[in-house]
């Protein structure tokens, strides 16, 4: 949907980071089709980082993983940023992660230094430009959509901020209820059910909840790779091509642990000994090679309690943040522009 | 769908459905049944159903080989409410006629794939042929001979067929290659399989299309659709470049083979 008083505004990247993409939560109505659903590994910080912008938690934004990315707005814009730790100054002034900002004309902006894990999101008040796939920006790299942003790419804006007359910056305008998750631990507790062949995996229970793991470098989007210990059921027929869920542990022939992320495929031969609880998801897009983590086993009930609290989160978040914006004027989505 | 996919698999009553829990947001629908080929022919026509009602809470289904795996938002339905559904819904679908019948399949459509064969696009041709007790011509005209029935599409839309007229089944490569080259004709079983992109695979390669069978810049991406049909027809290598980087579409003169005709519903042909 195009708002009539809608401008537009380019972006110029200065730098790109290691690897930055368009993104999105993701695909939907693809999976039967063989295409999977991919977006945001951590969709929590994403949906969050739209909801500060006054988006819709589906707008495209941007994923920025490792490295320094810069950029300038030509125009006005409001942003947040969301994600693991990272340093981001704006003309050298730090300022706060997890918080609408509104951004000068010419400013230079710096996302910088993460820490503790993967991803960072970007996400703008209004529309980015940018191709869609099947409905969405999500890349898909391996059937040639990659998304992939470079330094010198000039990214186009439509958005209805034109600017916003208060101190910025150095103090915070709003007092929002943000989730902000705790990426701190040393060691990262994640939440699991039972899967299909934990029953006929001796041991794996014990196994899963007193050792650590550690994330191995050859991880990417298709899956995690753990190393650390592991056993093999016995007995199991053959296991014909499958559909799974994001989340899924599967323990390949050697002995290493995958955990299945969003652009997985149909899977064929693997036991399946636990599933991460959907509300471990973000967390687990978000752990980086050398990451430890352990995990602790949830009965489905609790899983999907422990998933109810933090949409509820998500949901108070995004009413506050309609109230503020509608209360001081500032454009968002869910919210008609006012008349001229 | 074509018998000759599921020679057992036509159950005419509901078939007995087992929900497995996947996780706190998905389960697994399985026939429960010895016979492959009606837990092939179940999942197959639960996924069409399942397309056509959306029950409520659905996110997304996927298709395997002799399942289905349905996504849903927990936050809507449970385990129980949504099998409970799923299950009302299978015992009141037509089971003899869902997939030819006018409620949710759309009219199928038939493919015919041109393919080279040469050392460097069928490494595996000679392998699959001494498997097979054959000469690797009399492989390529039972495979040219075969009317294929796309069950499913699988990992970025490749088409997986089912209906080769192989005497015997074809093993999997003992080592996956990490690479494959787009437009590969893979089998495995009694199914074939191409190569849309370039990625790791296990199936035999026995030739190479120079058609494109899936491209993002088209809408739909591919062509086909699960239920369609394909045949292969071998050309020369001559004919590459004539054919090279065409988008593959429907057949509109080609009849299909005599045993998948008759297995058609009148006014459901092209």
């Amino acid at each position: 949907m195009t708002a009539i008083d809608e401008h537009p505004v380019s972006l110029t990247v200065h730098e790109a980071g290691w690897l930055s993409t368009f993104q999105d939560l993701g695909r939907e109505d693809s999976e039967a089709l063989g295409v999977p659903c991919g977006g945001a590994a951590d969709q929590l910080s994403a949906a969050t980082a739209n909801i500060l912008a006054g988006n819709g938690r589906k707008a495209a934004l941007l994923e920025i993983m490792g490295g320094r990315f810069s950029f300038t707005p030509e125009r006005d814009v409001l942003c947040a940023v969301t994600g693991v730790p990272a340093d981001i100054t704006v003309n050298g002034d730090p300022v706060p992660m997890w918080e609408p900002l509104c951004l000068p004309a010419g400013a230079r902006v710096v996302i910088a230094n993460a820490k503790g894990g993967m991803r960072n999101y970007l996400a703008f008040s209004g529309h980015l430009d940018t191709p869609r796939f099947m409905g969405s920006a999500a890349p898909e790299a391996r059937m040639g959509f990659p998304q992939q942003i470079t330094a010198g790419q000039r990214i186009l804006l439509r958005t209805r901020y034109r600017g916003f007359t208060h101190p910025y910056l150095d103090q915070p305008l709003f007092r929002l209820p943000v989730p902000v998750p705790d990426f701190n631990p040393a060691v990262w507790t994640i939440d699991v059910v039972d899967g299909p062949e934990t029953g006929r995996t001796p041991g794996i229970r014990k196994l899963l909840e007193s050792s650590h793991y550690t994330v191995g470098p050859r991880s990417n989007h298709v899956g995690l790779r753990l190393d650390g210990p592991v056993v093999h059921p016995e007995g199991l027929g053959e296991i014909v091509s499958h559909g799974v869920p994001i989340g899924a542990f599967e323990i390949p022939h050697g002995d290493e642990l995958i955990i299945l992320g969003r652009s997985r495929t149909l899977t064929a031969g693997y036991p399946i000994v636990a599933i991460a609880a959907k509300a471990s998801l973000p967390m687990l897009g978000q752990a980086s090679p050398g990451r430890k983590m352990t995990f602790r086993w949830v009965g489905n009930e609790q899983a999907v309690e422990a998933y109810r609290e933090q949409q509820r989160g998500l949901a108070l978040l995004e009413e506050r943040v309609r109230a503020v914006f509608g209360a001081v004027g500032l454009p968002h989505a869910a919210l008609p522009a006012p008349a001229a | 769908m074509s018998t000759n996919t599921a020679p057992t698999g036509h159950p005419k009553q509901p078939p007995e459905l087992e929900a497995e829990p996947f996780g706190d947001s998905a389960l697994m629908f399985r026939a429960r049944s010895d016979d492959a080929g009606v837990r092939r022919a179940v999942a197959g026509r639960l996924r069409d159903l399942l397309l056509g009602m959306r029950p409520y809470g659905m996110v997304d289904v996927v298709a395997g080989v002799e399942s289905l795996l349905l996504e849903f938002d927990c936050l809507a339905v449970s385990h129980g409410q949504l099998a409970q559904t799923v299950r009302l819904a299978a015992a009141g679908a037509d089971w003899d006629g869902l997939l030819s019948g006018a409620a949710a399949a759309p009219p199928r459509a038939h493919f015919v794939i041109p393919m080279v064969v040469s050392e460097e696009y069928s490494p595996d041709l000679p392998g699959v042929a001494e498997e097979l007790g054959m000469s690797p011509e009399a492989v390529l005209a039972a495979f040219a001979s075969s009317t294929l029935t796309i069950n499913l599409l699988a990992a970025a839309m490749a088409p997986m067929m089912g209906g080769v007229k192989f005497p015997g089944q074809v093993s999997r490569c003992r080592e996956p290659r990490t690479n494959v080259e787009p437009g590969s004709v893979m089998v495995a079983g009694t199914n074939a399989i191409i190569q849309p992109f370039p990625g790791p695979s296990g199936w035999k390669v026995i030739g190479r299309t120079p058609v494109t069978i899936c491209d993002i810049r088209e809408d739909p991406a591919t062509s086909y659709l699960p239920g369609d049909t394909v045949r292969f027809e071998v050309v020369p290598e001559s004919e590459w470049q004539g054919l090279e980087g065409t988008f593959l579409r429907a057949a509109t003169a080609d009849q299909p083979a005599a045993d998948s005709d008759a297995a058609r519903q009148p006014g459901s042909a092209l």
